[in-house]
């Protein structure tokens, strides 16, 4: 069997920023020398096209929709298989007057001009731009090139006045307009069937606003259209909204629409979706994402969706590569089969990065010494324990020849129980066995780490060395390729995280579920959809198996 | 003070004359924005983005959309020329222009004191005259290529250069009458509109049967075969995984690669009914095989069909599934029981064109094609978005003509002529509501006014000119817009939609109306939701 492709799709503001980093990440980590043969299957996610000119292209085989003057610099078709037409060149079809009106022209920043002058891109990882104060929207840190197919834009709602597409129910009418129901169900179309053994989708959507309605509808549509075809999403909430005045969080609105909002949204992932997981770099997320969760050796601010994006790419790119190897044969519906037991739909991830080890320390030994749980919860509410858990973790990074000191000269090492593990991999499931009880893991590993070459954020602190282990000297050079833990895990946890959801939904003020009725949802299909969450903590107790 | 006020101190309110006053200046507002557009004379819109894309539009919904119209009066008289579009697919500056026109000579009035609730009853004994008008001014039409080409040019020629609006008209025409059957209403999905980023906007032609927007997925399938049996079925051709043998749960290797095998021959099974029905039927003759599906077909799959000189495309459209059925016939097939003969279409020839990386598969030569395609050609996007538009109109347009089975008088000839007969009409009503009939007369000569400005005439000169040559001459007087001078419509064909008209009319009286009864305009509460 050659390649099982996966066509990606972002819902949202948010999600295109994770959606960027992602590919960001994939494509600044190509090894282009030739020398070096990747481990993981790129075409699963990219797809070679060709221009009219008969120029080969390699870009993501990607959906995107966002609103209105949320693209910045990039031009909705892109620059890839066309130049841009000079307006006052076009063609109109028109003999007599033409009027033409001009928005103010977007100016792109120092990183996307040298992006567009270079000749060789890869230049670009040397130098550093000032992204932290200069990124306004994704698309200024962009470092793929799209088909003229990718970008969608609702005109029907303005990126720039940020309060107008807030309720599922307008997102679900925004499906049913011809450009949704007709032009963008055939780009799927036209994706799924160039595709010889297509295996999925990959949804990220923003679960908090209006898109969370339009990407349920769109699930819906994709469930009925492509039968039997496996869709992972991955609801995520912002990490930060600019309305946070930093007080304590009233179940007022905006705050209520958007646990409505995540309400429907995860009652109609429940009903459509193979699997979906929740992502958010708060560790409580439902109305306000307040408390940030923290990693060693980074140093991120969470008001940046720059900075929080980026991390949780970097555990998409890994907990992902389980279906996106070479050599496995392993697939995004082996993955949603394994998880779904017992219907259990939701599912956690966790992720930690970077994996910490010392520079002149083995696996064996940084396991040894290793303290709490190998990783960090990033879905919100949710604290992962360490009991009855059906879990899938992907390790990169670490090469085999990191596993243990060979020659006898440590001899503590020799002591260890794990001393007899051959791979990272058998040592690996051997540290999760001991650690975790009645539980089920699997373990996926790459040599090769993530890639956090610009422009990736720079916020890993100065003890990150330049291969990315922790030294003891602050490092010269930047950082290429860094290790990374992440994680898959279902368990009870989650029907505490469905129980917060739906515990928060109850305090939500007659008033506000009026007003969110009024855009379009029966007071009854409310109260029934809060219902439904209960019944689905059910599935998650223990006793339940 | 008002009410809310008291539960409320920070909401806003405008009252009465105030409240008027923010309604029409509203109303005058986009009624400037969209004077331009009116007739083939007007002014193409160019909408460039901050990034550089370009959009061009005559269309009065989408300058509303694009140009981020907040204010809620602009947004209610929007909301009127979209549901315009949606009846009727035409006339959508038009509303917006009368209902302008209709708040302007209210102000009149009202700035004299007259109640609005009268000039109401006025503004609503005119509509129902207008409508009678209407009714009287209708000219009955045969269903002809003639007939329906002179209403398709009327309405295309305002939205693209004549030459192209020419070319258009015939293909709309000639692709709505090929569908026609009988009396039956015509379901306008069954023209499918394709876009090829290939040569002209000129180069736009009919397709007497189905362009599909994909391509054979295999190197040894046949790029052109003729007299070919088409097979349309939405059955799954490729091999999936079933959720058992996945994951943790396999014992063995070789349990697996049984099972596997097992599932494969499932699928071969159907593959091998389609090639056995093919053999029996086409074998030692000159026809050939077409395979269509909706769903997926596997490399595997596809090589078996390959092998067999057969052309099998994968994932078609859902709707076209409708439309092969109607343009080749045969039937849409779910399931391979007793497949026979009776189930297959049947296309004269079917070929392939290649563009870069897209495939566009031409089913041709159908005997009796009840579903067309209309193949838009352009070189950029923009440009193809722009003809999409122009065509959908069209057809709309030429739909309407034959559900209305007639059409009215254009170059503003209705126009005049309601307003004369209005005047006649405000004779026989008595007391204060006449003066609502006068301005709703005066209102609706916006639309020839406009035409004239458009074209460069002066609107003074141009309306006295037609209300002379209308007083003199029972026929219906428009406008020539390259001369200025009085015409009859009839003798240039050029001719308007009933139903358009006749929803401007309803639309319009009733949506100014209710602008002129607001009293009271606030602003309180939950202000950033929307609606």
């Amino acid at each position: 069997m050659g390649t099982r492709e996966i066509v990606s799709l972002q819902f949202g503001h948010y999600s295109n920023f994770i959606g960027t980093h992602w590919w960001n990440i994939q494509e600044t980590g190509f090894g282009y020398n030739g020398t070096e043969s990747s481990e993981i299957d790129h075409d699963v996610l990219f797809r070679e096209g060709l221009t009219v000119n008969g120029q080969v292209t390699y870009t993501p085989r990607l959906l995107l929709v966002d609103l209105k003057g949320s693209l910045g610099t990039l031009s909705e078709q892109g620059n890839l298989y066309e130049p841009l037409v000079d307006p006052s060149t076009a063609d109109t079809n028109w003999n007599n007057k033409v009027e033409v009106y001009t928005s103010t022209t977007e100016i792109k920043n120092q990183f996307q001009e040298e992006l567009y002058k270079t000749k060789n891109p890869r230049e670009i990882f040397k130098k550093s731009f000032d992204f932290d104060n200069n990124v306004k929207v994704w698309s200024d840190f962009l470092y793929s090139r799209f088909h003229p197919r990718t970008t969608n834009i609702v005109s029907e709602y303005s990126h720039k006045q940020s309060s107008c597409f807030e309720a599922f129910a307008q997102g679900t009418e925004l499906w049913r307009t011809q450009k949704f129901l007709e032009t963008f169900s055939d780009k799927i179309r036209n994706y799924v069937e160039e595709c010889d053994s297509f295996q999925g989708f990959h949804i990220t959507l923003d679960a908090t606003d209006g898109f969370s309605g339009l990407s349920s509808s769109c699930i819906q549509y994709i469930e009925e259209e492509y039968e039997k075809k496996p869709i992972l999403a991955f609801p995520v909430i912002p990490s930060h909204y600019s309305d946070d005045k930093g007080i304590m969080s009233e179940p007022h609105f905006p705050n209520s629409f958007r646990v409505m909002n995540l309400a429907f949204c995860f009652d109609a992932l429940n009903e459509h979706s193979s699997v979906f997981v929740p992502l958010c770099t708060g560790s409580d997320g439902w109305i306000q994402p307040r408390t940030k969760i923290e990693f060693n050796h980074v140093t991120y601010d969470h008001k940046l969706y720059y900075h929080s994006s980026a991390i949780l790419a970097a555990a998409l790119d890994t907990f992902s590569l389980r279906y996106r190897m070479k050599t496995h044969s392993y697939t995004l519906k082996d993955l949603c089969a394994d998880f779904t037991t017992n219907s259990r739909k939701v599912v956690a991830a966790s992720v930690c990065l970077p994996f910490s080890i010392n520079e002149d320390s083995d696996f064996i030994s940084c396991l040894d010494k290793w303290e709490g749980p190998l990783t960090k919860s990033i879905t919100p509410n949710c604290s992962i324990g360490t009991d009855k858990l059906l879990q899938m973790f992907t390790l990169r990074g670490i090469p085999e020849t990191r596993l243990k000191n060979q020659l006898s000269e440590n001899k503590a090492q020799r002591h260890m129980p794990a001393f007899h593990c051959n791979s990272i991999n058998e040592m690996l499931n051997f540290y999760l066995s001991c650690n975790y009880f009645y539980t089920l893991s699997s373990v996926t590993n790459v040599a090769k780490g993530v890639s956090v070459r610009t422009p990736f954020p720079h916020f890993f602190d100065d003890s990150v060395g330049a291969n990315g282990n922790i030294c003891a000297t602050p490092r010269k050079k930047d950082l290429e390729d860094i290790p990374i833990l992440a994680g898959l895990h279902s368990g009870s946890c989650i029907g505490d995280m469905i129980e917060s959801l739906h515990s928060e939904t109850k305090k939500i003020k007659k008033l506000d579920v009026g007003q969110f009725s009024k855009t379009g949802i029966e007071m009854q299909e409310i109260s029934d959809c809060f219902d439904r969450l209960l019944d689905l903590t059910e599935c998650y107790e223990d006793n339940y198996l | 003070m008002s009410a809310i006020s008291l539960l409320n101190p920070k909401a806003e309110v405008a009252r009465a004359a105030q409240a008027l006053a923010v309604n029409i200046s509203a109303a005058k507002g986009i009624q400037d924005v969209m004077k331009s557009n009116l007739g083939p004379k007007g002014t193409v819109k160019m909408l460039v983005s901050g990034a550089g894309d370009i959009k061009i539009t005559k269309d009065g919904n989408v300058l509303l959309h694009e140009m981020q119209i907040q204010h809620p009066t602009a947004s209610l008289i929007a909301r009127a020329s979209t549901a315009q579009d949606d009846m009727t697919g035409d006339g959508t500056t038009s509303t917006v222009l009368v209902i302008g026109e209709l708040l302007k000579q209210a102000d009149i009035y009202v700035a004299e004191g007259l109640h609005p609730r009268v000039l109401t009853e006025g503004f609503d004994k005119a509509r129902l005259k207008t409508l009678e008008i209407l009714d009287n001014m209708k000219i009955p039409i045969e269903i002809n290529k003639d007939s329906l080409l002179d209403v398709a040019r009327t309405s295309l020629r305002t939205k693209v250069h004549a030459e192209l609006a020419d070319v258009l008209s015939g293909i709309c025409v000639d692709a709505i009458l090929t569908i026609r059957k009988d009396e039956k209403p015509i379901d306008l999905h069954m023209v499918e509109l394709m876009e090829m980023q290939h040569k002209t906007a000129t180069d736009t032609q009919l397709v007497k049967g189905l362009v599909l927007d994909h391509g054979s997925r295999h190197p040894d399938m046949p790029k052109r075969v003729t007299n070919a049996y088409i097979l349309t079925c939405n059955i799954s051709m490729e091999y999936e995984k079933s959720e058992v043998n996945s994951g943790f749960f396999y014992k063995t290797a070789d349990e697996r690669e049984k099972l596997v095998k097992a599932e494969r021959a499932f699928i071969e099974e159907r593959v091998i009914k389609v090639i056995e029905l093919k053999k029996k039927l086409c074998d030692g003759t000159d026809k050939t095989f077409v395979v269509i599906n909706q769903k997926g077909i596997d490399p595997m799959s596809l090589d078996m069909f390959a092998k067999e000189g057969i052309i099998a495309l994968r994932r078609a459209k859902r709707r076209n599934m409708e439309r092969l059925a109607l343009a080749c016939g045969g039937i849409a097939m779910n399931h391979l029981n007793d497949l026979q003969e009776s189930h297959l279409g049947h296309a004269g020839l079917v070929y392939e064109h290649v563009l870069g990386e897209n495939k566009f598969t031409f089913v041709e030569e159908c005997k009796i094609p009840q579903s067309v395609t209309i193949l838009m050609k352009a070189p950029n996007k923009h440009t193809l978005a722009q003809i999409k538009d122009a065509v959908r109109d069209g057809l709309r347009a030429i739909n309407n003509a034959i559900e209305d089975k007639a059409v009215i008088p254009g170059a503003g000839a209705f126009e005049v002529t309601a307003y004369k007969e209005l005047m006649k009409y405000k004779e026989t009503v008595k007391g204060k509501p006449r003066l609502g009939i006068a301005a709703y007369a005066e209102a609706l000569l916006v639309i020839p006014k406009v035409l004239a400005t458009n074209s460069g005439f002066d609107a003074q000169d141009t309306i006295v000119k037609l209300q002379e040559e209308s007083g003199l001459n029972p026929e219906p007087v428009g406008l020539d817009l390259t001369s200025g001078e009085a015409i009859n419509p009839k003798d240039f064909g050029i001719y308007d939609n009933y139903v358009v008209k006749k929803q401007i009319i309803n639309s319009c009286s009733i949506i100014a109306s209710n602008l002129l009864l607001v009293d009271e305009i606030m602003r309180a509460g939950l202000s950033s939701l929307k609606g």
